[in-house]
């Protein structure tokens, strides 16, 4: 069962195969997308990263890169990529107390999976010579959004940085950047701020591999980030606002959800545990 | 002896010479490399069986991409019904199940829309999902409906909708059609493994689901390859106290007990036991996922997005493009 579809008459090419959980076959020609995922432990972590790489195993020539909150690789995320399938690359850094992901209800402020994204950034500029750039794009995927196969066409292509509107992000129905008929982003249909330097969510861009190696100095920043510029923080140093690529019919598509997970609810485990701590949830 | 450079020169002449009339006096000469042959076409016809073999292995592969093999067909279906209802992150759910679903083997989607209408949405997203696949439609009674802030457990959702699709195969399934019926909410994390254990499914067949009833997990608790209990804090006493997504129904089983379907009136938690009571009894589960230990689906949740600057921007006539689809 074959299935090919073409979107918005222009080249990318979406095709949904049965693929019976193997990658499409590595293409020498078709530009990698790296996938660069931080995660951490917690009750849905497992599920998460088994429904993404459920996703990821439909594109072809997708290399994800796996950033651990953690100490050391844990056993789950170590097994769950060997048996997955993927062309992976399994990271690990701890983020101090202050940054980590807590286990209170109060949500933390402070910006999450920097650390990670910043290893899997290193990782890259450490793996590839910037002379003889690899054709091929970076994309910051978080292990609890929702992708479509579309979105990783829209995004192989992109030359320095490209961009396109997320749902459920800002409070809104969708953030988008604002497209001139001319084809340039001019400015960004958000209420959160709209006068950050870049008012996109982390799961709204991505950057080409040439301009990561280009700028090794390009990193997200830890101190002094208010929520919702961590993003910027990485693409001042990469990109001007003129110098970004719109996908998605001129941003007017939405390719990716901001999807959160509900926390679930595990009352009966009582303070001592009740399940079998050797069973893998 | 003293060596003249004159004579260096004059024997490497010489010895020049003859060497390059030995050689033309061999052009064309027949010379024994009979064993060179032989071990070079060796390697050849070992280069063309491998040639050969990866022609066929492509071959296969081209074919897999154009539809069932002989051995393929002759697998039981899974039908996964999955009732759905117009929601901000309803989109967001079926595409990312629908991804799982393209990594299973005959597979035919029943998606069942909670509403008086099949939506655009809904029947965009199918058409393009790739999946073999039936689009019903059937609305919740208004009194048994959840309003817009009830939580989740008021009130058993999908009920109709779930019948309806037995109701589809009924009317549209022959006895000898082998198939396992498996109701996926659209909500949950499915493994790919998972639907290799519903497959053998031959009655009623169980597994742990993650995150569940309060707890980590639940399961079925297996002796000697036989469920003997459950493993669950919350109303253990239920006949079947199992998760919607914790177990599946062969074709035929439902075919031949037409009458079986879930009870809209059902307690609080007997959803799944209003159907299976009619069906099975518990020494008759099998047990799935290596005697119950594996958790291979999640109950998973997805937050209501928060809309507050939507609302807002509504407020003034300036909400966003209802064109375009999220």
């Amino acid at each position: 069962h074959h299935k090919k579809m073409i979107t918005s008459g222009v080249a990318p090419k979406v095709i949904q195969n049965y693929v019976y959980s193997r990658p499409p076959p590595w293409s020498e020609t078709l530009p990698t997308i790296f996938v660069i995922t931080p995660t951490y432990t917690r009750p849905v972590q497992k599920a998460e990263l088994t429904r993404l790489a459920n996703t990821f195993l439909h594109v072809q020539n997708l290399h994800w890169v796996v950033v651990e909150d953690s100490p050391r690789r844990t056993n789950l995320v170590s097994n769950l990529l060997e048996k997955a399938g993927l062309n992976f690359t399994h990271l690990n850094v701890e983020s101090p107390q202050s940054l980590r992901v807590g286990g209170s209800w109060i949500p933390s402020h402070k910006p999450r999976g920097t650390l990670q994204r910043n290893l899997g950034l290193h990782w890259l500029r450490d793996s590839f010579n910037s002379t003889q750039p690899p054709e091929g794009v970076v994309y910051f995927a978080d292990d609890d959004n929702t992708y479509s196969l579309e979105l990783f066409e829209e995004m192989r292509y992109t030359r320095r940085v490209s961009v396109w509107p997320v749902a459920f992000a800002g409070g809104l129905r969708y953030e988008s950047p604002v497209v001139s008929p001319a084809g340039k982003v001019v400015g960004w249909k958000v209420v959160f701020d709209p006068n950050r330097p870049f008012a996109i969510d982390m799961a709204g861009f991505a950057v080409s591999i040439r301009l990561i190696l280009e700028r090794p100095q390009a990193t997200f920043k830890l101190e002094g980030i208010k929520g919702g510029y961590q993003e910027s923080s990485l693409l001042k140093d990469l990109v001007t606002m003129d110098g970004l690529e719109p996908k998605a019919a001129n941003c007017t598509k939405v390719l990716v959800w901001h999807t959160k997970t509900e926390r679930p609810m595990l009352a009966n485990e009582g303070k001592h545990g009740f399940s079998d701590l050797r069973m893998e949830v | 002896m003293k060596v003249k450079l004159k004579n260096v020169f004059v024997i490497y002449f010489l010895v020049s010479v003859i060497g390059l009339m030995y050689a033309l006096l061999q052009l064309g000469q027949p010379c024994d490399c009979s064993q060179h042959l032989r071990s070079a076409s060796d390697l050849m016809h070992s280069k063309d069986k491998k040639i050969s073999q990866l022609l066929s292995e492509v071959k296969r592969l081209q074919a897999r991409g154009k539809g069932p093999e002989p051995e393929e067909q002759a697998l039981p279906i899974i039908y996964a019904i999955t009732p759905t209802y117009t929601r901000l992150v309803q989109k967001a759910e079926l595409v990312r199940i629908s991804q799982t679903f393209l990594h299973v083997k005959n597979f035919h989607w029943i998606v069942v829309e909670d509403s008086p209408v099949k939506t655009q949405l809904v029947s965009e997203l199918l058409a393009q999902s790739g999946l073999r696949f039936t689009h019903l439609h059937t609305e919740t009674p208004k009194e048994h409906k959840h309003k817009e802030n009830d939580p989740s457990w008021l009130k058993p959702r999908g009920v109709e909708q779930r019948n309806l699709a037995l109701q589809w195969l009924r009317e549209n399934r022959e006895l000898s059609e082998e198939g396992v019926v498996y109701f996926a909410d659209d909500d949950n994390t499915y493994s790919i493994r998972l639907f290799d254990e519903i497959r053998s499914t031959k009655r009623v067949s169980v597994w742990p689901v993650g995150l569940v009833g309060g707890l980590r997990f639940e399961r079925p608790l297996v002796e000697n390859g036989r469920v003997v209990g459950f493993y669950t804090a919350w109303k253990p006493n239920r006949p079947f106290p199992v998760d919607m997504a914790g177990f599946a129904v062969a074709l035929q089983l439902l075919l031949a007990n037409r009458e079986a379907r879930f009870d809209l009136l059902a307690e609080r938690g007997y959803l799944e036991s209003s159907l299976l009571q009619s069906l099975v009894s518990i020494e008759e589960l099998e047990p799935r996922a290596d005697n119950c230990t594996k958790v291979l689906v999640w109950h998973t949740r997805t937050e209501k997005p928060k809309m507050k600057q939507e609302e807002l921007l509504q407020k003034q006539g300036l909400g966003s493009d209802p064109s375009i689809e999220v």
